[in-house]
């Protein structure tokens, strides 16, 4: 299990630095991207570019660059091209943002969809499962930006329910911070709900056919004990590790289209702005940190699996 | 509906029916001081925040606008609207600087017992270091400044000091020495580049986060970069108007707060409710007309210096023949692009935009005539009919570019089209490795209200560069050149203007470039802000001394 | 139905027989064949209808609204709203082109992209997941971190820098050239970024199938590994696959529109329902058809690939028999 584990988190590391490498040569292969001669401005002259590249170490040959940029990401000392704002700081500070959308929109997800999933299985192929199998089908088909778009003009503009975006913190105004989170985190759990509410009412289905759920009704438990003691608890299992995976994959990057369109001023809007500028410390530092939460949450999943399935673990089909 | 979810609905439209629907600014403090006349604390956003809270180093509309208040150069501009703001005047210094009569030595007077916000004196060597500073921290503004003597060697690091710049605190004496003649100094000498700091500022480094004490009618009391600022009177300012700064303005509100806010519908829902009290940017095209049709009272659209082109490789073919550039000129339909642009864009077809001294009106190719244009192209009959398009990718330059690349294929020529993005844009059309750079979008913003500005970094022949290019139509028209030379030797007199309109229409004659508008911009305010007193200042935007609350 | 055996019925057309009963799914697909022919009949729309191509600008043109001759784009920049005529029957964009048009167009270009791109997929998703689930070790670890890689790289950052490096001067790999607004590029980003999601899951399910005895015994028969891959594996596998494919194509054309609403896909000026959507996005106060419209497109051609595959899935049932190969 230690050896697993070990060779896991090697592997995390590993992942991690593969993709610090690529983002670095892409940047760097980009035509025309040197920052030099964008800060040196519209009058500048070869002279004057060639002294903002050595400011900015441009200079440099290219693995020293990298491993120069490395070490100012890990001592928190990384600025960005563009302006001297410290990258990390500027992270950590849109970090709260994110976090709220994050955490309120997976909140509002797994509420609807155990509910959601949970109606649909218990009777299927009624109204209701039809009714709902279709919502959860629409939710997964919805681009996310273009139902940012569509609620923002409906319930925003054309009845001005909702403010047209951004973001008050929690610490500032407890109301004012919940009304402007309430359409983004609609707009991002559509998707998961649909999603998530479809995977439980298929674990659910073929949970209540095991053995087991036969004996418990044998056994003169009621059928809403049955539902919720044995065919629920069972079926949340591959949900959780599954939003393990999602959750990470939000944080580390799934924002950057609701925080763009509703104006949230979070590590996702960061993220985007770094990518339309092609400011290549913002952009290092937040690919590596969204990479990060996906592949440390991949890790975790791998290893909670490994550590439940005995097989996984101790036979020969034991992964990396 | 389960009865949480129902209550927390019945919450959210009580509190959407108790807050009023608005973008979410800064807290708008209502009211101030003295009320009325003077006074009063200002709520603005902008969509980008200033690039730097930095007179040395802050070359964006956005930073200029904030800037111009706070730091007052030697020489500054009128505080005016329309042509009397291109006027140079004196700012720090007693008088306009005199010059010697071969033109390369500026004496100017640094006025007496003045002070910097924070009660140091402000002294001559103070401008000194400034210059040191543009060159240390390695500021974009820094090549205005390469034509004084000695700054090169500084600027390498061969030298300690700038020879070219002699001073003396005990008189105010500031003796600058030029290598050539040029007539743009006065102009680059008004720009807040050159603004007096003390020398406890970071020489060589950003002071955005921590920015110098100023000495104009606000001084920056908080920076939160890039989301927020806060401007408040500088209470050492009186110094300054004490000392006979006739030209500088006094602030007439006590506080301004400026917020970056990234949705301009929302910074247009903030003004229109009177939660924002000025939007820096125009409203989008999209609400322009809700605008312009309900809050007439306080919006209105202003001319800014700046021309928007479409340039032609003059190079290779098929744009090197005159014909052909001719016939671009007749077909290109300016009402279409002004549509398309969202209805800010005037029309236009010459290099020098309204505004800019030295322009005078005039239209050599009166359309849009298809039919002329097809008889032009007809009768040169270009070969090489493969054209490639450039343009960025902001919304609106990419449907000028997507017009322009219609309009091609319908003068029969075979167009494709790239576009790029914003941020590399210019760097990539200005670099001469990039194959087949034929024609494109470009438009250019004014540094300073002179007609040189414009002409030499786009049209001169000297200064067509293998990067960082402006001169993308490649243009190298001799005769013109020395004239530009010869004329910016020069001040700007009544004569030199007439000659920089003929430079115009000679230009144009050739159909170097494909001009079509000159964007607009709009003063947009809060209704307790007093309409009439706001004014849009032809370089520095937004006056921030002309807000005052009705 | 032809009966190979004694009355019985092979496994495909059982499921043949399951998907037909389930109307629902039956349905949708044929709604997804009907959007489908509703795109490839744009030439006949343009040439006959509204006589106009997908890029052709018309500005300052003018149309008879109601017997009364209107600004097809106002001089403010709103484009003509939708109504009941030939040309421009879902309005105008704000280069004054043909939105219905430019639906049809795009619709080719979104759906073209989501097949291919999901073609390609599979074809790498099944090799890279059968070799990962079938030789383990350090194979699979490999394998697996590269998928981590792919699964964890920040898909839009990729779009983007590629989207404006090709524009450029395109891409050569080996003797072929792809020009720089070659629709292969978006293909190839999204093809390649849904390989995980696809391979992870063949991955596993090649991994129990391995412990299988026809497997031992097809080793035992000496049968080579690419055989036994081909022979034993693969057709386990192929409903799995199918179902995927059908619901990939669903997800790239919603990450295709994604990627053009960010410029990093579909160049312009050709028309995708995506970067139809990111045109609207300008004027979406003034005239919310542009943004509504294109949108509508997409949900309802991924919903009924959703609903179709959702049902195909059921039909295969690919949880049930594991049959020995031949």
């Amino acid at each position: 299990m230690l050896r697993f584990t070990v060779r896991r988190l090697i592997g995390m590391i590993a992942v991690l630095f593969a993709i610090s490498v690529i983002v670095f040569l892409i940047f760097n292969v980009i035509p025309n991207s040197d920052p030099a001669a964008r800060i040196a401005g519209k009058n500048a002259n070869p002279a004057l570019i060639a002294r903002v590249r050595a400011d900015l170490g441009l200079d440099q040959p290219l693995p020293v660059q990298y491993l120069t940029m490395m070490k100012q990401i890990f001592t928190g000392k990384l600025t960005s091209y563009a302006s001297d704002q410290n990258v990390a700081a500027h992270i950590i500070a849109g970090l709260p943002a994110t976090l709220s959308l994050c955490i309120g929109a997976a909140l509002l997800w797994m509420a609807l969809a155990v509910w959601f999933g949970y109606l649909s299985a218990v009777h299927p192929g009624s109204v209701t499962d039809r009714a709902l199998t279709v919502l959860a089908l629409i939710g997964i088909s919805l681009p996310v930006f273009w139902l940012a778009a569509i609620l923002l003009y409906y319930l925003s503009f054309k009845v001005p329910i909702f403010p047209t975006g951004g973001y008050v913190p929690l610490t500032e105004n407890p109301g004012q911070w919940l009304y402007h989170m309430v359409l983004p985190w609609i707009t991002l759990a559509v998707l998961y709900v649909g999603f998530y509410s479809r995977v439980l009412r298929s674990n659910m289905v073929d949970v209540m056919n095991e053995d087991y759920v036969r004996t418990a009704r044998a056994k003169g438990l009621s059928e809403r004990q049955v539902r919720l003691r044995h065919v629920l608890r069972n079926s949340l299992i591959p949900i959780v590790t599954l939003f393990g995976l999602d959750f990470g994959a939000v944080v580390g990057g799934g924002t950057i289209l609701t925080e763009t369109v509703f104006n949230i001023n979070g590590v996702g809007l960061y993220a985007g702005q770094a990518i339309g500028k092609l400011d290549l410390p913002p952009l290092m530092a937040v690919t590596m940190f969204g990479a990060f939460f996906i592949v440390f949450f991949n890790t975790v999943v791998d290893i909670l699996y490994a550590f439940l399935d005995p097989r996984i673990r101790l036979g020969e089909a034991a992964s990396v | 509906m389960s009865t949480l979810r129902r209550a927390v609905a019945v919450v959210g439209i009580t509190i959407a029916a108790a807050g009023g629907v608005s973008g979410c600014g800064a807290g708008a403090d209502k009211g101030g001081s003295a009320g009325g006349k003077s006074g009063g604390a200002l709520n603005f956003t902008m969509t980008s925040f200033p690039d730097y809270v930095d007179p040395q180093l802050s070359y964006t509309v956005e930073g200029w606008e904030v800037l111009w208040n706070t730091y007052v150069p030697l020489l500054t501009y009128r505080h005016q609207r329309g042509e009397a703001g291109t006027d140079v005047v004196p700012g720090l210094a007693k008088d306009m600087p005199q010059i010697s009569p071969e033109g390369t030595t500026y004496k100017l007077t640094l006025r007496p017992n003045m002070k910097y916000s924070d009660g140091t004196p402000i002294k001559a060597g103070d401008f000194t270091y400034a210059i040191k500073r543009l060159f240390k921290a390695n500021s974009g503004g820094s090549v205005f400044y390469e034509g004084i003597v000695g700054a090169k060697d500084f600027a390498d690091g061969k030298a300690d000091g700038i020879s070219g710049i002699v001073t003396d605190d005990a008189t105010g004496d500031i003796t600058i020495t030029l290598d050539k003649p040029n007539g743009t100094f006065t102009n680059v000498l008004g720009l807040t580049f050159a603004a007096p700091v003390p020398p406890s500022t970071p020489l060589d480094k950003d002071a955005t986060n921590n920015p110098p004490p100023s000495s104009g009618p606000f001084m920056i009391s908080k920076v939160d970069a890039p989301n927020s600022l806060v401007l408040e009177r500088n209470p050492q300012f009186t110094t300054v108007k004490d000392a006979g700064a006739t030209e500088v303005p006094d602030a007439q509100v006590d506080k301004i707060t400026v917020v970056q806010n990234k949705n301009n519908s929302a910074q247009v829902t903030g003004v229109e409710q009177n939660t924002i009290d000025y939007m820096q940017n125009p409203p989008d095209a999209d609400r322009l007309s809700e605008v312009k049709a309900k809050f007439a009272d306080r919006f209105r659209l202003e001319n800014s210096i700046n021309t928007y082109y479409f340039w032609m490789n003059n190079k290779t073919a098929p744009f090197n023949d005159v014909r052909v550039r001719q016939a671009i000129n007749y077909a290109i339909d300016p009402e279409a692009l002004n549509r398309v642009f969202g209805g800010r864009l005037h029309p236009t077809q010459q290099i020098l935009p309204p505004g800019m001294p030295g322009y005078d009106e005039f239209k050599l190719y009166p359309g849009p005539d298809m039919n002329k244009a097809k008889a032009l192209l007809a009768e040169a009959n270009p070969a090489d009919k493969n054209i490639t398009v450039w343009t960025d990718d902001e919304p609106d330059r990419k449907r000028i570019g997507e017009y322009y690349h219609d309009l091609l294929n319908e003068l029969g020529f075979n167009a494709q089209l790239k576009v790029i993005s914003g941020d590399v844009y210019f760097t990539t059309i200005g670099n001469q490795s990039t194959p087949d750079l034929d024609t494109g979008f470009a438009d250019w913003f004014q540094d300073f209200p002179h007609p040189d500005d414009f002409f030499r970094p786009l049209l001169n022949g000297e200064n067509i560069l293998p990067t960082n290019n402006n001169n993308f139509s490649q243009v190298a028209i001799a005769a013109n050149d020395t004239t530009m030379d010869e004329l910016r030797t020069g001040q700007l007199t009544e004569e030199a203007r007439k000659q920089y309109a003929e430079l115009d229409k000679s230009y144009m004659e050739q159909a170097v470039w494909a001009p079509y508008g000159n964007e607009e911009f709009s003063t947009f305010v809060s209704d307790r802000i007093d309409f009439d007193k706001v004014y849009y200042h032809l370089l520095f935007t937004h006056d921030y001394s002309s807000f005052a609350l009705k | 139905m032809s009966t190979a055996t004694l009355g019985g019925r092979s496994p495909w057309q059982l499921a043949g027989i399951r998907l037909r009963r389930n109307r629902f799914a039956i349905a949708f697909g044929v709604l997804f064949v009907l959007i489908v022919a509703f795109c490839l009949a744009a030439p006949l729309w343009a040439d006959h209808v509204a006589h106009t191509g997908p890029n052709q600008n018309h500005i300052t043109d003018r149309v008879l609204v109601g017997g009364q001759l209107t600004d097809v784009v106002a001089p403010d920049g709103t484009p003509l709203g939708p109504g009941l005529r030939g040309r421009y029957l879902l309005g105008a964009d704000q280069n004054g082109r043909d939105v219905m048009v430019r639906l049809m167009y795009g619709g080719r270009t979104s759906i073209y992209i989501g097949v291919l791109a999901a073609l390609i997929t599979t074809l790498l998703a099944v090799a890279v997941g059968v070799l990962a689930g079938y030789y383990r070790g350090w194979i699979d670890a490999v394998l697996s971190r590269i998928l981590d890689v792919v699964w964890a790289f920040p898909v839009l950052l990729l779009g983007i820098a590629l989207g404006t490096t090709l524009a450029l001067g395109g891409l050569q790999i080996g003797g072929v050239q792809i020009a720089g607004d070659s629709l292969w590029i978006p293909i190839l980003i999204i093809a390649v970024v849904y390989v995980p999601y696809m391979a992870r899951p063949i991955r596993g399910e090649v991994l129990a199938l391995r412990e299988k005895e026809f497997v031992e015994a097809a080793v035992a028969q000496g049968k080579g590994p690419l055989r036994i891959m081909i022979s034993e594996l693969l057709p386990n596998i192929v409903s799995t696959i199918i179902v995927f494919t059908a619901l990939n194509i669903a997800n790239n054309m919603l990450l295709e529109s994604a990627l053009s609403f960010l410029g990093a896909g579909v160049r312009p000026p050709n028309a995708s329902w995506g970067t139809m959507i990111a045109d609207g996005y300008q004027t979406i106060y003034t005239a919310p058809h542009l943004t509504i419209v294109p949108g509508l497109m997409i949900v309802l051609t991924v919903l009924s690939l959703n609903v179709f595959g959702d049902g195909l899935r059921d039909a295969l049932n690919p949880r049930a028999q594991i049959r020995p190969g031949r």
